[in-house]
């Protein structure tokens, strides 16, 4: 796991990367068997790992911009992000409250849909955990999924998508359409800030929730004298505890947060958030049940979205390790989205099509995502892709 | 991330009061912790190279006065010989120089249960026993917003007028200190609960002949905001300190009034009525001397020429002010007015000598003639308020506040101006706050059954029945009150109904005042003879003598006392009527004769004009 849960390819651990290894290399052996090794994705990659390699028979992680369904889609498992409020997040370890939610992975999706069905209740030792009375309102809406409306989101198609992805995106769409399901393009114009505006938001509030981390009242401290006349009592300790990742995001959150640039970066931010919400809203059929206004299904508008879950394959574990933080952050850039709006996601597994030898035999991660509430619907179409891929 | 081995733990913790060693233990066991297995020390200790802070919690306050009152002897007495500054010369500063001062005041809630956690509050419990997860901000836990803390802090801001906000919401204010857990205190930063309010002072509310102003001065509240308090630190000389969590995340209410006072005496007694109006609506039990309420002034000054600089500041609407400081954590209202007065000087002596007054954040200590500079301007931090994602915004129903508004006691100043203005009454306003502060209210009661029982004796006579109110408080205030002297109050040593026997006896005047006096202290000792019982017994009532038994008795005297008579007429000593007056009172049964009528009737037999044509 990426420390703190921040990371996107779970290389920043004091334990070492987390490592997918080569198959039918003998089983392990790395480089020495002439086989790459590759990222595992983060940051929930050591859970996303354990399941690939069948030590569990499922496992959780927290997804904040996408920590469950990017290992997912990079070691080929089923990664699901349930709606932000379904599963309590008493005891998780807080990165930013207003994002993170506990995700499940499993390497089918009747496994994480069982894991799923267990967890998914109110608990009210979590503030943020959705009441009892919204819940029965959501549940109060059930689709059939004899033919869906299946949204394409143009604006996914981006330059830099890997063409093994994008083929494999359109294989995906056309099997469900084989099903009976009709397929709509559809425009998200904020997606290209989305990705921005999470990285203004999420740091923002880690460096609120990680200025804990002090060793004063838990944890472990720098040894011999910390604090000096200049600094603050708890400087070294922070400075020894927190790796360089983590540091980096506190720092930048702290300056999007300061009085110079709170309104050109943390207020901006949201603003955009709150857009993203919208588009979301205008494209799906289903209205969104938190918003208080219009509770009428519109007529035009889809039911689900289906597009890819990172814009490249799991990448060499070398490439990744000494990137640009700015490159490890575009890795998000699909997932993030669905965090900001809280929108229930899935990643599942697709075989990467086409005669690109150097993907063959691998897999790229699909997402589905739906209107808010609509978790059921979710891992529904998720089962007849698995099914007709 | 869960810390799942300890989930069951946790949820059941979280219903037994706050006592966390158990879950402590079961932790240190825990494979999650053995990579880094801590030595078993009972206390955490962390080593710094920083100064202790000046120690303002811990020396008991007596010593600090009594320590500040013999160092101002001492150095009056040094300086007696030359005043830095003469009254003349700091009239004339004063005139040239106008004080503004705003009060920040943060008091504790009395309530059951801390802000964001369901642990119980405490005042002086053992250290470190009433602690939930969330107020030592253990990773993973969360607040919850405890709704009745609400309720005081509603009826705090509705005895200072103000407007209750529908939508309020908390924010995180982000400072590092190890007295602040989360790194962060949770508090209202965009959207407080309460703005708008105000509070007059009267005239009655100022100690004697000290109020600058003549008629009553209304000083505007800005807002009121809950938040959360901090953690105790106890300093142990010479370099530890320990921190007691047991107050941290107790609700806060914080008061800002708009800098709208203009003297030091002004903001002494703002700090003061605000303490005992929050003590009258029952929202804060702790006064300033138990650490509940603690003070904040900012303190500017600008000339009264009214030249508006380049530089002039302004607050929330009051404009054309000068640069101002904050003096933080004064503990009295004496402390107040003499921070105050202290950093007034100061700044002015700067401004005079070509200086700049620095936003700065200084500091006072008893016994300090100056205030001293604990933080400059780039030492001033940056609190990076962000509103707290884990909390819902509050919403207060109109139905609640009509309903405290309703049911808040009547304020200090209503009743005064009740005693004051009505004619059952009519006592004077500072006879009026003495009988309200005294007794918690008792008196008052009293009081009130005094008049009615004087009401009732005088139904039918207005002009007696118009002095019923102002005799009674009278006679309850200072003849009851020279008799208790330092006696705890009891309704049953006078029963009311006897202490009006006696004034309608006087009132009727069937009794001097003199007997009246000592029938109540009869009473008062214990007697328990109705007033007209004794008053036959003892054969009080006045028996007003016949106008010939004065003249009986003036005669007697004067031919007894020849040779006075003679300096009187023909030495024109027309005083020494009085002497007459004296002897004719000590020869009668007390209270017989009345000195009017006595010296009357000498003058008309001496042939004297009657006295007030002298």
């Amino acid at each position: 796991m990426d420390e703190f849960g921040m990371g996107s390819h779970n290389t920043h651990s004091c334990f070492g990367p987390t490592k997918v290894m080569p198959r039918g290399g003998g089983g392990g052996g790395g480089e020495a068997e002439g086989g790459e090794i590759r990222s595992a994705g983060g940051s929930s990659g050591g859970s996303a790992v354990a399941v690939a390699t069948e030590q569990c028979w499922a496992a959780l992680g927290t997804d904040t911009g996408g920590s469950v369904r990017l290992p997912a889609a990079y070691t080929g498992v089923v990664g699901f992000k349930p709606s932000y409020g379904l599963l309590s997040r008493w005891g998780v370890i807080a990165y930013a409250n207003s994002l993170d939610t506990v995700g499940i992975l499993g390497s089918d999706v009747e496994r994480v849909e069982g894991v799923f069905d267990t967890l998914d209740t109110y608990d009210p030792q979590d503030p943020t955990s959705l009441p009892p009375s919204t819940r029965s309102r959501l549940a109060s809406r059930t689709k059939t999924s004899s033919s869906l409306k299946i949204g394409i989101p143009l604006d996914y198609s981006i330059s830099s998508l890997d063409p093994a992805v994008r083929t494999t995106w359109l294989h995906s769409l056309a099997a469900l359409q084989a099903r009976g399901h009709t397929l709509h393009p559809v425009r998200l114009p904020t997606t290209q800030h989305a990705l921005s505006a999470y990285y203004v938001i999420a740091p923002a509030e880690a460096s609120s929730n990680l200025a804990k981390y002090d060793g004063v009242r838990y944890g472990s401290r720098a040894a011999g004298v910390d604090g000096t006349p200049e600094s603050v009592l708890f400087a070294k300790t922070r400075d020894h505890g927190l790796g360089p990742e983590v540091q980096r995001r506190i720092l930048l959150g702290a300056f999007s947060l300061s009085a110079q640039a709170i309104d050109n970066y943390f207020i901006q931010a949201q603003k955009v958030r709150r857009l993203v919400q919208q588009d979301f809203d205008r494209v799906f059929a289903a209205p969104n049940r938190l918003v208080v206004g219009e509770q009428e299904p519109a007529d035009e508008g889809v039911d689900v979205l289906l597009c890819p879950t990172a814009p490249v394959i799991a990448p060499l574990l070398e490439e990744v390790e000494n990137q640009d933080p700015i490159h490890a952050y575009m890795n998000d850039v699909f997932t993030v989205p669905a965090s900001l709006a809280g929108l229930p996601a899935i990643s599942v597994p697709a075989s990467i099509q086409g005669d690109d030898a150097g993907a063959a035999g691998r897999s790229a991660g699909m997402q589905i995502i739906a209107q808010y509430g609509d978790d059921r619907l979710v891992l529904d179409v998720a089962k007849q892709l698995v099914e007709a891929t | 991330m869960l810390v799942s081995t300890c989930r069951t733990a946790l949820a059941v913790l979280s219903r037994r009061p706050y006592i966390c060693q158990s879950c402590l233990q079961r932790a240190r066991q825990l494979p999650l912790t053995s990579a880094v297995r801590p030595k078993p020390t009972s206390a955490r200790a962390l080593q710094s190279d920083t100064k202790p802070p000046p120690p303002n919690d811990d020396t008991p306050f007596r010593k600090l006065l009594k320590d500040a009152a013999k160092k101002k002897r001492k150095e009056d007495r040094a300086s007696s010989g030359s005043p830095k500054v003469s009254h003349c010369d700091r009239d004339a500063r004063l005139s040239k120089w106008e004080l503004t001062v705003g009060i920040e005041i943060h008091a504790e809630l009395n309530t059951a249960r801390k802000l964001f956690s369901q642990a119980a509050t405490s005042v002086n419990e053992e250290p470190n026993s009433h602690v939930a997860l969330f107020d030592v901000a253990f990773p993973g836990s969360q607040p919850h917003f405890q709704g009745e803390t609400l309720i005081p802090a509603l009826r705090a801001a509705l005895a200072l007028n103000c407007d209750i906000q529908y939508k309020s919401s908390f924010d995180r204010k982000h400072y590092f200190y190890q007295d602040q857990p989360a790194g962060y205190q949770i508090t209202q930063y965009y959207e407080p609960f309460a703005r708008d309010g105000s509070i007059t002072l009267y005239p009655h509310d100022f100690p004697a002949g000290a109020s600058p102003a003549n008629g009553p001065v209304t000083i505007g509240i800005k807002q009121v905001q809950m938040e959360q308090d901090t953690a105790k630190t106890v300093h142990q000389p010479p370099s530890t300190h320990l921190l007691d969590f047991n107050r941290v995340s107790h609700p806060l209410i914080e008061i800002i009034t708009l800098p709208q006072i203009h003297h030091p005496t002004t903001a002494a007694v703002c700090v003061r009525k605000i303490q005992s109006l929050l003590k009258a609506v029952n929202s804060v039990t702790a006064g300033m001397e138990m650490g509940g309420l603690r003070a904040d002034v900012n303190v500017s000054v600008r000339e009264r020429s009214g030249q508006s600089t380049e530089q002039s500041q302004s607050y929330h609407g009051v404009t054309g002010l000068g640069q101002r400081t904050e003096i933080k954590n004064l503990a009295s209202v004496k402390a107040v007015e003499d921070a105050i007065i202290a950093e007034r000087d100061r700044q002015i002596e700067l401004l005079e000598n070509g200086g700049v007054v620095e936003g700065e954040t200084r500091g006072w200590t008893l016994g300090s003639k100056t205030t001293r500079r604990l933080r400059g301007k780039e030492g001033e931090i940056d609190y990076r308020y962000m509103p707290d994602p884990d909390i819902a915004p509050v919403i207060v129903g109109r139905d609640l506040v009509d309903h405290l508004r309703d049911t808040l006691p009547i304020l200090s100043d209503d009743r005064v101006s009740t005693l004051v203005d009505d004619k059952d009454y009519k006592l004077t306003s500072k006879d009026a706050s003495t009988l309200l502060s005294l007794d918690d209210g008792e008196r008052l009661d009293y009081y009130y059954d005094v008049v009615k029982h004087l009401q009732t004796a005088f139904a039918d006579q207005p002009a007696i029945l118009a002095r019923t109110g102002k005799a009674a408080g009278n006679w309850v205030l200072m003849e009851l009150g020279s008799l208790l002297k330092t006696e705890d109050w009891s309704e049953t040593r006078v029963p009311s109904d006897q202490l009006a026997s006696i004034i309608a006896h006087v009132l009727r005047k069937q009794i001097t005042g003199r007997t009246a006096k000592l029938l109540l202290s009869t009473k008062f000792k214990g007697d328990a003879r109705a007033v007209e019982q004794i008053i036959a017994d003892e054969d009080m009532l006045l028996r007003p003598l016949s106008r010939q038994e004065y003249l009986d008795l003036a005669q007697s005297l004067l031919e007894e006392k020849a040779d006075m008579v003679k300096v009187i007429v023909e030495k024109q000593q027309h005083k020494k009527v009085k002497w007459f007056v004296g002897q004719m009172m000590a020869r009668s049964a007390e209270g017989t004769v009345e000195p009017g009528p006595a010296e009357a009737v000498l003058r008309e037999l001496l042939h004297l004009p009657p006295a007030d044509e002298q």
